[in-house]
């Protein structure tokens, strides 16, 4: 399969900045991921993260009443980025924040996905694991009224086994896109039986393994050089300021 | 070429004067963007209560495709009046038809003008930019 080159005309390969926010509170997580998107100014950024403690976060659109697994986690949050909700934990999270106009996220909604899942795509072939675009036909894993992201599926999620292995929704904003992406290391009771990556990494340290084969490929396929670095000073105020929303009653509840 | 009876907001939204009001939607090249084609993509879409009052580019509601989560600007400020209500349960109007029966929401402005938006034109010339 040829892969669409994201290589600009003039061949350089733009820097992006990468944030690792490891057993990160849910509200710091969401809200630096919300601070980035509203700063026109924010340099290209792929964030990796996790959670503590792990955090059952809804969709933006869903209804509190529609998700029954509230109540049996360690923190609640509603995202910004729609679709159905995921129990973090035992999982790897991304985000990428760029302009609207930028390579990866020019056209219509369904192609950047689907330049996102082939890198990713790649990257988990390094692993053994035989992922695919889910296609038209459904998954094993679907399941009716759970509320859960893994238990939808839609033909451009990345699937293996039958399975859905990564959850993935976007938030558009004044020229800006938040893609969130979340990589399933094992299952949860909430979700049950998904595709998850558990047997393909070592382990005692997954993330050490999934990790740096993942930006390897994100710096293949999208043209780009990571540098690692840190959110800065007003990021992590702005992150504190829009973070409480987040666990909010109010945000939570607001449908 | 897209309606030259309306201006246009970059981010896909357009605003035609109604008589005293005026009318809020969003653009084809939006719907294409959030649906691909598929007009059953478009699921959910939030949009103010009649009374609220908007400010300029403040954003007054949010539309859910199966995939993404976009903001509704506001073009001009004013006071919402109506809402249509057809598509907040049926968004296949909108994915149908965004330039008339997709309508969005209708505006009491606070001032008629309009020279801050794009023309049909610069609209135009906006959407080229992006599909480079």
């Amino acid at each position: 399969m040829t892969r669409p080159s994201l290589r600009s005309d003039s061949g350089t390969v733009e820097t992006w900045r990468l944030i690792e926010s490891w057993d990160a509170a849910p509200e710091f997580n969401m809200g630096l991921d919300e601070a980035l998107l509203d700063d026109p100014e924010a340099p290209p950024t792929l964030r990796l993260y996790t959670w503590s403690p792990d955090t059952l976060s809804l969709g933006y659109f869903q209804k509190w009443a529609d998700v029954p697994g509230t109540g049996s986690v360690g923190a609640v949050v509603r995202r910004i980025t729609g679709g159905g909700a995921i129990h973090h934990t035992q999982e790897l999270t991304f985000s990428i924040v760029l302009p609207q106009s930028h390579a990866l996220f020019r056209g219509p909604v369904p192609l950047s996905y689907g330049r996102i899942h082939e890198a990713l795509i790649t990257a988990l072939a390094g692993f053994g694991v035989e992922a695919s675009l889910a296609g038209q036909a459904g998954l094993l894993s679907d399941r009716e009224q759970t509320g859960m992201c893994f238990h939808e599926s839609t033909p451009l999620d990345v699937a293996w086994g039958a399975r859905k292995g990564v959850g993935s929704a976007q938030r558009r904003r004044r020229g800006r896109v938040l893609h969130h992406g979340s990589i399933k290391l094992g299952s949860t009771p909430l979700e049950g039986d998904i595709a998850t990556l558990e047997g393909y990494l070592p382990g005692d340290n997954p993330i050490g393994a999934l990790a740096p084969a993942l930006l390897r490929e994100i710096e293949t396929s999208f043209a780009v050089h990571l540098e690692r670095s840190e959110a800065t000073a007003s990021e992590r105020s702005a992150a504190q300021r829009l973070g409480g929303r987040y666990a909010s009653r109010s945000f939570l509840r607001r449908r | 070429m897209r309606p030259d009876d309306r201006h246009y907001l970059p981010s896909h939204e357009w605003v035609k004067t109604d008589g005293d009001t005026v009318v809020f939607g969003i653009t084809d090249f939006a719907v294409e963007e959030l649906s691909h084609g598929n007009e059953d993509d478009l699921v959910y879409c939030d949009l103010p209560e009649p009374g609220r009052k908007l400010t300029q580019g403040e954003t007054f509601g949010e539309i859910e495709s199966v995939k993404a989560v976009a903001d509704l600007n506001s073009p001009v400020a004013g006071e919402v009046v109506e809402i249509n209500k057809t598509i907040e349960d049926h968004l296949q109007v909108l994915a149908k038809d965004p330039w008339d029966k997709g309508w969005l929401i209708r505006v009491k402005p606070d001032d008629a003008s309009m020279s801050h938006l794009l023309d049909a034109e610069g609209y135009e010339a906006s959407v080229g930019e992006a599909d480079e």
